[in-house]
């Protein structure tokens, strides 16, 4: 071929690249701009095409199935160590001394916790997504029996004679007592709201239970949040004792003499105005200490130090000589080492009126926190080897455990339970998730107001523009991906937006995530966050009797008189599934007079059951008051005519609603998406 | 044969192109480790802690490079077109410098930026007043002090900030106070001394704000009657060095150090057990300091390694017994802070003020306030006039909206019309700022409790009275 015609080849080549190139180029942005509803994302095709597509072969290449370490128990002889690896199903069986795994077995969906009985050889598993415990007999390492339990089992004890399994039920927000010579639940207790956490103290008289929401209020009213304390002879509840000021009770200690018992805890500033992040504004993380006495006083003390915040306390456990405790500081990765003689000084030289002011100091950590030990990602379970030599600190978002040595408070180990050692950009969005390193001197984490990826059940003063207006209801991140806008006032047309410069300026107050690490996030929300079953009003996906007739009004055109409901005002028309919300704005005569005038968006209904408060501003302390107390005018929906019966029929099948994924099942390869219950 | 010729011409290409890279490469890491520092001929002028005279910008001083690596090697000049030249501050990448200085002995000090690869500088400031006290922010831009008149305080010197060409200029600080000697920490707020001057002088103190001069609070106050005498370094283990003196007629001090977590109880004196004073620190790496020292008023003062650990002085950097060295620095990439975001909205003319309640004061008098007079309403005072008296609400607390970018003070009234407590220290809020105190005299470590002020079931009072009416008339 003559060299002149190669060359006008290429020319032509190069002509209509230019004439691809730039209008293309105009387009995809033009594409990537209305995608993620800002203007500077980069033109990355991965971030929506790879990170968060929902093809099943695409996600299964880009993501990885982790094991997330969460809790976890030593052996009587300290050679094991039982950990539970929530993301695959499984109790893992490390041998300590070699630092390897030996075994895993299978258990329930979603495991929570672990224990032992007292000869070691029967561990108890709490399955929070089967509503079961798993019985193991640990010698022949299998699965022996499967006892049923109430909705979200997760913390777990065994009564002082052993006969009876305690087992709290976060989603019930209840005990279940089972006798363990029939298997059978014999009782079941109302606990504080949204338990986890269980210990009976050293003399086998009382058992503790924390709870991680506090006692619905309207706004304004104080903050409390309930100790259940159950006596054990009787299986009755003895007391609720409330901790003021306070939520996310997760775990909870005793110390060996039984003197006090201490549980981690965080202090929202929800009623103030968030106008900035210093000087403890948003978020102050703690314990509280109950003495065991008669007239025995309750006493919170902050964690964090006035330029540093420690975010997100989980577990708490006490050495076996009573000088020790060790709280996992989730959200910012550190163990912190509580002097317990320090705390008994404190007790014995304050006043009452000074012990109260302590509860919001941040100077008065550094009269009892001796050391803060870094860790891997996300600490969570904290376990104690018998001779109480060593601390196992189960890091969730690391795979990992490290061993600390409870003398030198030095790491001394780090055992690798063998996860895939790729962290895929989901992964990475969970750990940002997580972690409060991208929120002023770390105050807290996205986690933090979206436990478990939901919401934390308060509503908060966000001081949009003037302070004391327009406070909003926290909403949860679960099944959010297809349903922008966001905010209760719809601004936000993607997650991209939503986690973007306006975040950072509002609620973060430090620097904006940075473009991989939003993409990251936005893989995390849109597809990593698990589901939870709706075991409690819809186990099997069949609907009662009385969901049906619910339905029925759900879907109604006409009401009791026969007459035509306008197709505006129909449940269906705005919360039409599959999703439930339209995804329009709306009017529902719900503003209120601190409310700018504004329509909200039309929230998605799935698993509205476990959301609670309700509206925009949380008024609604149940699904019914939507309708009852503030839905009079028959704006919001018409309602109206219904009779109580018709009404509780239709609360039935709201209630019943659960994420399209769950019965869909090209789903089951969304990683980390979905996950059917057994 | 015409192949084997077009190998050779590329091979040859490839390895003049290597060859420039690492050369290039070569050159662009020379600098790393070189130590910059000013120098003084002669005895240091008496210190005004006041104007910042011969302590923030020294006259006929200069800044040099050392090669502390290389065994005998003189020091470079890198300032001679210079009268004056001092106060270094290098980049986050290691490559440039920001320094003041005046190129005639009469010029107003300005603010420069050097390339440390070429040792080209360039003017960035062109300023009718005093200029000093450069200091990087992240988003290429610096904060800086300059001469300002503030209504009644005839010298002050207040912050500003600006890109690192020079534009957009924008002062960040408004009490009558003077700040100097700026730095950035790594949580991206700026740390500087900060010095009352009206209506009585005050010892300087850290303050810490924003960047866009919001959010000013207290970091550190040393003993009563000391001074901060150097500019703050924030180290990567959590620690913040400077130098301070109990003595106002000396021009040195000792090491000090706080920890960032806790700033205002955890200061550790690091040289009290050495003779003679010290000027300047800074860190070389973790563990060790770059100080300037002597150990007694006849000499002069000398560039020395400190170990903080052991808190000993360790060998002699660089001496020059005609010249005093200040303000030592290394050459090196350090981490950049935090870019703060701003929500100021410059289109509005007020802030927000909101105070959880005025009768709270600090842990130690929680015993004590039955012998205090309950206050319920609080004067806020300008700074030649009274803005204002507002009843507080029955919980104690306010919310005020006030001019922007005024100073004001409070100070709380009993029923009788007693002061309670008061006037406070100076507080400015810049346009849209929001902020919020949990009392008056609080304690700096003190939290708010969590329960919704009175005030802000309100709408926000407006101050000063005259604002009020424009605010109606815009509404109406």
């Amino acid at each position: 071929m003559k060299k002149s015609k190669i060359l006008i080849i290429f020319g032509v080549i190069f002509v209509l690249g230019l004439i691809v190139y730039f209008p293309g180029r105009k387009a995809a942005r033009s594409h990537v701009n209305y995608i993620t509803a800002v203007d500077d994302h980069p033109l990355s095709c991965t971030s929506c095409h790879v990170y968060t597509s929902q093809n099943k072969w695409v996600s299964k290449m880009v993501n990885e199935d982790y094991y997330s370490p969460f809790n976890m128990v030593v052996s009587n002889d300290g050679s094991r160590l039982y950990v539970i690896a929530q993301d695959i199903n499984e109790l893992m069986v490390v041998d300590t001394e070699n630092e390897n795994v030996l075994n895993k077995i299978n258990v329930g969906v979603h495991p929570h916790s672990v224990i032992l009985n007292k000869s070691g050889k029967i561990a108890y598993v709490s399955n929070e997504w089967s509503d079961n415990v798993s019985v193991i007999d640990l010698v022949s390492s299998k699965v022996i029996d499967t006892l049923k339990t109430g909705n979200g089992p997760a913390g777990l004890a065994l009564s002082s004679n052993e006969q009876f399994l305690y087992v709290v039920n976060v989603f019930g927000s209840d005990l279940s007592v089972i006798d363990l010579s029939t298997k059978e639940e014999i009782k079941r207790l109302t606990t504080g709201n949204n338990p986890t956490g269980t210990a009976l103290s050293p003399d086998g008289k009382v058992l503790y239970v924390t709870s991680r929401r506090a006692n619905m209020v309207p706004y304004g009213e104080p903050l409390i949040s309930d100790l259940t304390i159950i006596n054990d002879s009787t299986k009755t509840v003895a007391k609720y004792l409330g901790i003021e000021s306070a939520y996310m009770m997760e775990n909870v200690a005793f110390t060996p003499s039984g003197d006090l018992a201490m549980t981690t805890l965080i202090r929202p500033k929800n009623l103030i105005t968030s106008i900035q992040v210093e000087r403890g504004w948003m978020m102050n993380h703690g314990i509280a200490i109950i003495e065991q006495k008669e007239e025995g006083r309750v006493v919170q003390l902050l964690l964090d130090e006035p330029n540093a915040y420690y975010s997100d306390p989980f577990d708490i456990v006490i050495s076996p000589d009573g000088k020790k405790a060790f709280v996992s500081s989730s959200g910012v990765d550190y163990i912190s080492v509580i002097s317990i003689d320090s705390i008994r000084t404190i007790l014995a030289e304050s006043s009452p009126k000074m012990l109260k002011s302590f509860s919001n100091n941040l100077g008065i950590s550094s009269r009892f926190v001796i050391k803060r030990i870094s860790t891997g990602a996300n600490p969570k379970g904290l376990t104690l080897s018998p001779d109480g030599k060593r601390l196992y600190v189960a890091e969730q978002l690391e795979d990992k455990i490290a061993v600390i040595n409870t003398e030198s408070l030095e790491t001394i180990g780090s055992i690798n339970l063998g996860g895939p050692l790729r962290i895929t950009v989901a992964r990475q969005g969970r750990r940002l998730f997580n972690n409060a390193g991208h929120t002023f001197q770390n105050q807290y984490a996205c986690y933090t107001c979206h436990p478990d990826n939901h919401e934390d059940g308060l509503v908060y003063n966000m001081a949009g523009k003037d302070m004391g207006r327009n406070v909003t209801n926290t909403q949860s991140l679960r099944e959010i991906g297809g349903t922008a806008p966001f905010k209760w006032n719809g601004k936000n047309q993607s997650v991209y937006k939503q986690d973007g410069m306006r975040f950072s300026a509002i609620l973060t107050r430090t620097e904006p995530f940075n473009h991989d690490d939003l993409d990251a996030l936005v893989a995390y929300i849109v597809t990593g966050i698990k589901h939870p079953p709706n075991l409690m009003y819809n186990p099997d996906g069949e609907l009662t009797e009385s969901q049906i007739r619910g339905k029925e009004i759900y879907n109604r055109s006409v009401d009791n008189l026969g007459i035509a409901i306008p197709e505006n005002n129909r449940c269906i028309t705005c919360h039409p599934p599959p999703l439930y919300t339209d995804l329009k704005m709306a009017d529902v005569s719900t503003l209120s007079d601190t409310d700018d005038p504004i329509l909200f968006d039309t929230p998605h209904l799935h698993n509205i059951f476990s959301s609670a408060p309700y509206l925009h501003d949380g008024r609604a302390e149940t699904l019914e008051e939507i309708w009852t107390i503030y839905g009079e005018d028959d704006k919001h929906g018409h309602v109206n005519d219904l009779t109580k019966m018709q009404l509780n029929d239709l609360i039935d099948y709201l209630k019943s609603l659960r994420s399209p994924l769950y019965d869909d099942d090209k789903s089951e390869v969304q990683h980390g998406t979905y996950i059917k219950s057994n | 044969m015409h192949k084997k010729r077009s190998n050779t011409v590329f091979l040859i290409i490839m390895t003049i192109s290597f060859s420039v890279v690492f050369f290039l490469s070569c050159k662009e890491s020379s600098n790393e480790g070189m130590i910059v520092f000013t120098q003084v001929e002669g005895d240091i002028q008496k210190i005004n802690y006041i104007t910042g005279n011969s302590w923030r910008y020294i006259p006929n001083s200069r800044i040099v490079a050392l090669n502390s690596n290389k065994s005998g090697e003189k020091i470079k000049v890198l300032t001679e077109d210079y009268f004056s030249a001092c106060s270094p501050d290098i980049s986050y990448d290691g490559k440039f410098m920001l320094f003041a200085a005046q190129k005639k002995q009469n010029d107003i000090w300005q603010i420069w930026e050097m390339n440390l690869e070429n040792l080209k500088i360039r003017q960035i400031t062109s300023s009718s007043e005093d200029c000093f006290n450069p200091s990087y922010l992240p988003g290429k831009r610096m904060v800086f002090s300059k001469f300002t008149t503030i209504d009644n305080v005839k010298e002050g010197y207040a912050l500003f900030t600006s890109n690192l060409d020079g534009s957009e200029i924008n002062q960040i600080t408004f009490n009558p106070h003077a700040y100097f000697a700026s730095t950035v920490l790594q949580d991206g707020r700026i740390l500087t001394i900060s010095r009352q001057l009206f209506p009585e002088q005050k010892d300087g103190m850290f303050m810490v704000m924003r960047p866009d001069g919001t959010k000013q609070e207290l970091f550190y106050k040393g003993l009563k009657g000391s001074e901060i005498h150097s500019r703050g370094w924030e180290t990567n283990d959590g620690k913040v060095f400077f130098i301070e003196t109990d003595n106002k007629d000396k021009e040195g001090g000792d090491i000090i150090s706080v920890n960032y977590n806790r700033p205002l109880h955890s200061r550790v004196n690091l040289s009290s057990g050495i003779e003679g004073d010290f000027y300047a620190v800074s860190p070389i790496q973790a563990g060790s300091l770059l100080v300037s020292y002597r150990s007694s008023d006849n000499d002069r003062y000398a560039l020395y390694e400190f170990d903080e650990v052991n808190k000993t002085l360790g060998k002699v950097i660089y001496k020059d017994e005609n010249y005093n060295i200040l303000e030592a620095v290394v050459i090196k990439k350090k981490e950049r802070p935090r870019k703060l975001p701003s929500d100021l909205n410059m289109s509005v003319n007020t802030g927000l003020l909101l105070c959880q309640d005025i009768n709270f004061t600090d842990v130690q008098s929680v015993e004590d306030t039955s012998s205090i007079s309950k206050a319920v309403r609080i004067e806020v005072m300008g700074i030649d006039t009274s803005l204002g008296i507002v009843d507080v609400e029955k919980d104690g607390s306010f919310y005020l909206k006030v001019l922007a970018d005024t100073p004001f003070r409070i100070q709380t009234i009993s029923e009788d019309g007693q002061v309670v407590n008061g006037p406070g220290s100076w507080i400015y809020l810049r346009p849209n700022e929001r902020r919020g105190c949990v009392g008056c005299h609080e304690d700096h470590e003190q939290v708010p409790y969590n329960r919704q002020p009175l005030s802000v079931r309100k709408e926000p009072i407006i101050l000063p009275k005259q604002l009020n009416k424009v605010h109606k008339e815009k509404d109406s």
